[in-house]
């Protein structure tokens, strides 16, 4: 018993002094990681050919690889994944995938942590918000693996961030309008083309479908971009440029002005009213579903869950760039979604291959199509014209707002302190949803708050 | 005779050794965090940026400065003060009601309980946003009486009342607690006072009330420090809105420091939120000399 005694004590004293020392124990500064990192790329970079071709058929690695999505995304990169790992026997591939709730923050933990997995989808802006210094993300042009000659330069370029290529663009995305063409048909009206065509169908679904009808319903964030392309149709410039507003105070009250205007006119409803409806975003509020509400401004990638929310027997389509506005085309894209290698992965040109086989290689193309929207690679792209998958309404949305894609976001554009849900977008809109009177006041915090975000996260 | 010296000193201490595991966890996850936390406050500390600086009391500043911080601990203020009460007053109701001798009385107070066990929970805050909405429950039971529907979601007047309620709702807890109290109320104090002719309401204010006060100060303890804590509910139910009137401060850090990964500021924030929940405390136990009985002590 005696002994028993000592044994224990004796292990509790291990664990304390194990547990006191891995408190005190301090991990490397950032500056010296990063060198560290930055030597081992160099060396990495000069060996880079003969890497790529031992780590085709080298010695068995296993790789992580993450991403986001819906079930269709998952199905079909595991069987990507799969077919990958076919091809490269001593290649394993542990997949980490789920839905885009809480994804970021369980990423940002990982690279924070040094705990991410070697092949990351990753939102561009998260270069910029996690490795604006080039810390988190490896550089692409060192890995010899990677073919980006069917890229686009100009798209790529939006990809180097601190110095370096950090990720490799999977697709780009715009902004377009989608209108429940039923709902307009029954109060006697086609989808609007132009912005007269939309403020008049207010007045029309409030008397011949009732005043909870609108013609177009969007919440915080979303107006925000409809702000944007009224401003940027009007007086066709970019909303950030050198980290400034390049908007006059007067122009964004303008645009507030405005969006109060569709609420006057009976084309959105109150955000008060939204919020009260129990759903904090349009897909899941039952008047979205029974055709109450009937349009919106969205990323053309986003459509189909809006299209699957809906009730049986309503026709759903892809409306036109509403004119009118300005003399301006004001088509918003940005890119949707890209592929990163960490820069804590062992396994980095393993990682490339995988990520090459994904983007470039006929069979890893084929099995993905666009489950991250439409691809900007034109060697993927001509691959899936052959095989007829670049087809749908995503995809006649894609093309559509790439006609008119004049403007573009600044990487602070999504800011967590602009975008969430108490953020200053949610703030403004919400404050002039309830007080028209407030859009002085509003159009400056606005611009305020822009340019404070934009200073404490140069780029 | 070290054997012997050894010996003494394992029994005189061989209780923290058993304690040990506990304390572990304890520096390692509570009090560490804690002091860090402290350090953190005071320095612009973001998990993604290099070059931490140390930057005095700028972050407390800078929160007493903002005026959407300001308002959220307002809101914090209001909403802790609107559910601890009702809280506490409904708990003690029901908990007198429980304490008669009646049929089935074990499964009421069961059922009475239940609410504690499930209101914390995600599904229980998304059953309430559907409760509340506009073509919610609570609404077609208003219309069915004739009355007009309510924006409880949507508008800022009542978004926190219907935070509040969840809170109150989970009242299972210090129900317990009240009831344990009324048990321990003597007898004979409500005989004699029968035999007096106080009513039962007089013997409820004369009585109960004052024997039961350690308990209620315990109850409004520990209600305090949960509200000011509260997340689940606002995060879940109004996403903080609309314009902020169920922002609490405990959103505003979590949107700081895992949002804008601000450690430092949101560390200050906790901090902030620390102190007022301690000067509360502190508040409370130097009042409790005026109104809390303690059946050993002269009054």
């Amino acid at each position: 018993m005696k002994l028993m005694k000592r044994v224990i004590a004796a292990a509790l004293a291990v664990s304390m002094t194990v547990s006191l020392s891995a408190c005190g124990g301090g991990s490397a500064p950032a500056d010296e990681t990063t060198k560290a990192a930055e030597q081992k790329q160099e060396t990495e970079a000069a060996k880079g050919e003969t890497k790529a071709d031992q780590a085709a058929g080298g010695e068995e690695v296993t790789l992580r690889f993450s991403w986001w999505g819906g079930d269709s995304r998952h199905e079909a990169t595991q069987k990507a994944v799969d077919a990958f790992m076919a091809k490269y026997p001593n290649i394993k591939v542990e997949c980490e995938y789920g839905a885009w709730d809480g994804w970021t923050e369980k990423c940002a933990t990982q690279l924070n942590g040094g705990t991410a997995p070697d092949l990351m989808q990753v939102n561009w802006n998260w270069l910029y918000q996690f490795s604006g210094d080039g810390s988190a993300f490896a550089d692409i042009n060192a890995l010899s693996a990677i073919d980006l000659s069917g890229f686009p330069k100009n798209i790529v370029d939006q990809c180097v961030v601190g110095g370096k290529l950090q990720a490799v663009p999977i697709s780009t995305t715009g902004k377009c309008f989608f209108w429940n063409k039923t709902t307009f048909e029954n109060a006697g009206l086609e989808v609007p083309k132009t912005i007269d065509d939309l403020m008049n169908a207010g007045a029309v679904f409030a008397e011949k479908l009732g005043d909870d009808s609108y013609p177009l319903a969007m919440y915080q964030y979303e107006r925000m971009l409809l702000m944007l392309y009224y401003l940027e149709s009007k007086y066709g410039k970019e909303w950030v440029v050198d980290g400034a507003v390049n908007y006059t105070v007067d122009e964004v009250k303008e645009g507030l002005d405005w969006i109060c205007s569709l609420e006057d006119k009976h084309v959105l409803p109150k955000i008060e009213l939204l919020l009260g409806d129990g759903a904090t975003i349009l897909e899941k509020n039952t008047k979205w579903a029974n055709g109450k509400y009937a349009g919106f401004y969205e990323w053309d990638s986003a459509n189909a869950k809006f299209q699957e929310a809906l009730e049986p027997g309503q026709e759903f389509v892809l409306g036109e760039f509403l004119t009118g506005i300005g003399d301006y085309e004001a088509g918003l894209t940005k890119i949707s979604q890209c592929f990163a290698i960490t820069e804590a992965s062992e396994h980095k040109e393993e990682a490339a291959l995988l990520l090459n086989f994904l983007m470039n290689e006929p069979e890893g193309v084929e099995i993905m199509s666009t489950e991250r929207g439409i691809v900007v690679n034109e060697t993927a792209s001509k691959i899936l014209v052959e095989k007829d998958l670049l087809k749908g309404l995503t995809y006649e949305a894609n093309q559509a707002v790439l006609k008119v894609a004049n403007f573009t976001f600044d990487p602070n554009f999504e800011n967590s302190e602009l975008k969430d849900t108490t953020g200053v977008y949610y703030e403004v809109f919400e404050n002039i949803s309830a007080d028209h009177n407030a859009t002085g006041e509003m159009a400056q915090y606005l611009v305020d708050e822009i340019e404070r975000v934009q200073m404490e996260n140069p780029y | 005779m070290k054997q012997t010296s050894w010996r003494k000193f394992w029994k005189a201490n061989n209780g923290y050794a058993y304690l040990s595991i506990w304390l572990i966890g304890f520096f390692a996850f509570k009090f560490y965090p804690f002091l860090s936390s402290l350090y953190y406050s005071l320095t612009n500390y973001n998990l993604f940026k290099s070059g931490t600086q140390f930057i005095g009391l700028q972050n407390y500043e800078s929160i007493l400065k903002t005026s959407k911080y300001m308002k959220a601990f307002g809101v914090t203020f209001k909403y802790a003060f609107m559910t601890v009460p009702l809280k506490l007053l409904f708990a003690l109701f029901i908990a007198y009601i429980l304490n008669f001798k009646l049929k089935f009385i074990n499964m009421f107070r069961t059922i009475y309980y239940i609410p504690s066990i499930l209101g914390g929970s995600i599904s229980i805050a998304v059953l309430w946003q559907f409760l509340f909405q506009n073509e919610g429950l609570i609404n077609m039971i208003i219309r069915l009486f004739g009355g007009d529907p309510i924006n409880w979601l949507g508008s800022s007047k009542y978004a926190l009342f219907v935070i509040c309620l969840l809170r109150v709702w989970q009242f299972g807890s210090a129900m317990v607690i009240f009831l344990a109290a009324l048990k321990g109320v003597p007898e004979d104090l409500y005989e004699a006072a029968a035999i007096d002719g106080a009513s039962k309401f007089t013997q409820f204010m004369k009585i109960t009330i004052p024997m039961i006060t350690p308990v209620v100060f315990f109850n409004l303890i520990t209600q305090l420090c949960q509200a000011f804590q509260e997340f689940n509910g606002p995060f879940v139910i109004t996403n903080g809105g609309p314009q902020g009137s169920t922002t609490l401060i405990s959103i505003l850090i979590y949107q700081n420091a895992f949002k804008t990964y601000k450690m430092g500021l949101a560390s200050a924030m906790a901090w902030m939120l620390f102190l007022i929940v301690a000067v509360l405390t502190a508040i409370s136990f130097i009042s409790q000399k005026y109104w809390v009985y303690y059946g050993d002590e002269e009054r």
